[in-house]
């Protein structure tokens, strides 16, 4: 057997994950646990594998059935694929450990098996659709993503999920079926569904059918934009983010969010590239929104009571930024935007974490009941800041890095508005994050009654907290460390 | 329902409703039809069922550990023969080129695995559709 | 003249189009829950609609080898596929979001959109 059945060897350890969790009910839970570490484990190996493949021997494609690439399935494992892979596995497995601590808050006892069937199937769409080459075969892989990460949030019990889970229903279903309906007018105009076939078939189609492609680009970019909760689409997201558990707000917001946004960067950079995107004018127009949500989802942020809905809306915000970087559609802005996918999935995952055992043991959401938290809960707490410092973009943080990148990418370009808009919006950043940390620490000497220590959290949540903290400073310190590989990325895309 | 004539009919349609959708399945790969067809067939009857005799008749015709059984095995069905075309011919579900006889066109036993994988897909259809419907009837009963 | 006839060729199109659109209206716009499940069939149902229209080929014949006389033009039998795909997937979304519904009418006693916002909202006050 040899490596290019590595990638086809993840998905079915995925499914066969998934499909084993059922059978094995009746035995002690912690059975299921370790396995599904154990497939984890070697589902990094093999990523990271694939990853120094991809980078040091050159990418390749493989087929389902031995069938040739136009008539059949295909994956293609470049750079960029095996990075993200990689990124997501190493996410992933973090959340893993620290679900795996007891602290799936608000999930009933029975539920756990569905909930850790529902990550696998969960991580098998999202390496799916990083490793296909096929249009429609992104978009099955996008529909089992939706339906379990809705799944996935209304899992919780309780009142308020059903309606926002049904909220994300409806918006999701709208965006898969307009994404659904663009792959319909490029299959009408090239007689391809291998975005390979499609990229190198598409000039033509634009001389010909200029209409269907401009239609099917803006199906393509609302129907992901949606989904990708790109500025005017986003009003999905807080609900959804508020009332899910908090490991699963974190996959969703750290994850799922970003394959989103990585489909987007596939559909415009290889489906229809840069030429027609520029006579279409839709730099501008990611521009504006980009613009848009970096400042008003910043601004929604300051508004928020509940922690959680303010995270949501710095997502919203953060998406917002790796827009600006992919609308730039230049070397240095993918590769921001690259960089900044990468760290604003450590700092939230670690800032939906550690919030998550802060609900966990204090039973509190709001801001204002964060006094001296820092004093209660260290590790949690610290984290928290450090994350935080990050999202506000202070030096020795992975934070501050990607800033600086998209900073350079702008001036690059000479927009010198967006650069105002990004100091802006860090300011914001400030005025909603700092005064958590200052309550959290600063602030102690009313509460000295309750200055003891409670944590006694189990370590298998205390490590994968602490190791978030690590990677945030580390990536911070040495960026150039997964620079190489993101460089390389970005070059399947912009050579 | 205690309707005699609904009963009565529903027990004289459902074994040939069923012998339908089992055709539709064998003959999926050389005829309109395939296994999503002839499972959902399958499966509407057994919903039928559900809806005449009760949910409790329903349950013994199909239980809950059944259809759990079935649903995984219909996947690792199809699953399993894709992993057999790649250890014999190094891609996943490799057909003919993997080993699996061609036979007769025309003939029930020909394209290679595609019956079998007919089957696979019947299986976690019909097994699907009475789990989906049983979930919504548990749901309303909550 | 010309404009009638060039509907009536594209009216496979026109329709699935439409149908998407309705669909789209009734999702947004309605405030019944149930009904905004129907408006998601309807605008998949216009998605596959479109599919098959592209694969239609007019005098074309069913695809089975074997089954029809040599050199006779057979229907492009891919976007068939990709709708059987598409129609278990829209299901399965129906399925869920019913069952969801049920959910919320256990606990709020309504479908209707305006009034859950009433009801949530009143919830949040009270906390």
């Amino acid at each position: 057997m040899n490596i290019e059945q590595l990638p086809i060897i993840n998905l079915i350890l995925f499914l066969f994950m998934a499909l084993l969790i059922p059978l094995l009910k009746r035995r002690p839970f912690k059975i299921t646990l370790i396995l599904g570490f154990i497939v984890m484990c070697l589902v990094l190996a093999s990523s990271s594998h694939l990853l120094w493949h991809v980078n040091e021997v050159g990418s390749f494609s493989y087929t389902f059935g031995g069938h040739e690439a136009r008539y059949g399935i295909e994956f293609l494992l470049t750079p960029f694929s095996a990075l993200f892979t990689w990124v997501i596995i190493i996410l992933a497995m973090i959340i893993y450990i620290y679900s795996s601590g007891d602290a799936t808050e608000g999930i009933e006892q029975s539920e756990y098996g569905r909930y850790y069937v529902l990550l696998f199937i969960l991580l098998l769409s999202m390496f799916g659709i990083l490793y296909t080459n096929d249009l429609f075969n992104t978009y099955v892989f996008i529909e089992i993503l939706s339906i379990t990460t809705c799944a996935i949030i209304s899992i919780k019990k309780k009142k308020d999920t059903y309606t926002s889970a049904f909220r994300y229903v409806m918006m999701n279903e709208i965006g898969s079926l307009s994404y659904l309906f663009g792959v319909a007018l490029i299959y009408m105009a090239t007689g391809y569904t291998n975005i390979s076939m499609v990229s190198e078939s598409i000039q033509v189609a634009f001389a010909s059918y200029p209409f269907n492609i401009v239609i099917a680009l803006a199906f393509m970019v609302i129907g992901l934009g949606i989904k990708a909760a790109i500025f005017p689409f986003h009003i999905w997201l807080p609900d959804a983010h508020s009332s899910a558990p908090s490991t699963s707000s974190a996959i969703l917001s750290a994850i799922v969010i970003k394959v989103y946004l990585l489909v987007l960067v596939k559909i415009l950079f290889s489906v229809f590239g840069i030429d027609i995107l520029e006579q279409m004018n839709m730099p501008l127009i990611l521009l504006i929104l980009s613009g848009t949500a970096m400042i008003l989802g910043s601004i929604f942020a300051i508004a928020q009571k509940d922690v959680k809905r303010m995270l949501g809306y710095s997502s919203v915000a953060q998406v917002g930024y790796i827009l600006l970087g992919i609308s730039l559609l230049s070397f240095l802005g993918l590769r921001a935007a690259f960089f900044h996918i990468i760290s604003h999935g450590l700092m939230k995952t670690a800032l939906f974490l550690s919030v998550g055992e802060i609900i966990f043991y204090k039973k509190t959401r709001k801001v204002n009941d964060f006094d001296g938290m820092g004093f209660i809960m260290p590790v949690a707490m610290g984290v928290f800041s450090i994350a935080a410092l990050g999202m506000i973009g202070l030096p020795l943080t992975s934070g501050f890095i990607s800033k600086l990148n998209l900073g350079i990418a702008v001036l690059e370009n000479n927009y010198l508005v967006f650069l105002v808009i990004l100091i802006i919006s860090s300011l914001l950043n400030v005025i909603y994050y700092l005064p958590i940390i200052i309550l959290a620490f600063l602030r102690n000497e009313k509460y000295h009654y309750r200055m003891t220590t409670i944590e006694k959290t189990p370590r298998t949540m205390i490590t994968p907290l602490i190791l978030l903290g690590i990677l945030i400073v580390s990536l911070g310190l040495f960026p150039n460390v997964i620079m190489p590989y993101i460089e390389a990325a970005v070059e399947t895309f912009i050579s | 329902m205690n309707d005699i004539i609904i009963k009565n009919i529903t027990r004289i349609i459902i074994p040939f409703a069923q012998m339908y959708g089992i055709f539709i399945i064998l003959n999926g790969h050389i005829s309109p039809g395939g296994g999503f067809a002839g499972g959902a067939i399958i499966g509407t009857t057994l919903i039928l069922y559900t809806l005449v005799f009760g949910r409790e008749k329903g349950k013994k015709k199909f239980s809950h550990k059944m259809s759990e059984i079935s649903e995984s095995g219909g996947i690792m069905l199809f699953v399993i023969i894709g992993m057999i075309g790649m250890i014999t011919a190094g891609a996943f579900l490799s057909n003919l080129s993997g080993g699996f006889p061609q036979g007769q066109l025309g003939e029930i036993l020909s394209g290679g695995f595609i019956p079998i994988l007919m089957i696979g897909i019947g299986i976690k259809v019909t097994s699907t559709m009475i789990s989906l419907f049983n979930l919504l009837i548990d749901e309303e009963k909550l | 003249m010309n404009i009638i006839e060039r509907i009536l060729e594209n009216i496979n199109y026109i329709g699935a189009v439409a149908l998407f659109l309705i669909g789209l209206r009734i999702v947004v716009l309605h405030s019944n829950l149930i009904k905004r499940i129907m408006g998601i069939n309807i605008m998949g149902t216009g998605v596959f609609l479109f599919f098959v229209a592209i694969g239609n080929v007019s005098g074309g014949v069913v695809p089975i080898v074997g089954a029809n006389p040599e050199g006779s033009t057979f229907v492009n039998p891919l976007p068939s596929v990709f709708i059987l795909t598409g129609i278990v997937v829209v299901v399965s979304i129906t399925v869920y979001s019913l069952s969801l519904v049920i959910r919320i009418y256990q606990n709020y006693n309504t479908i209707d959109q305006k009034e859950l916002a009433e009801l949530i909202s009143e919830d949040n006050n009270e906390h």
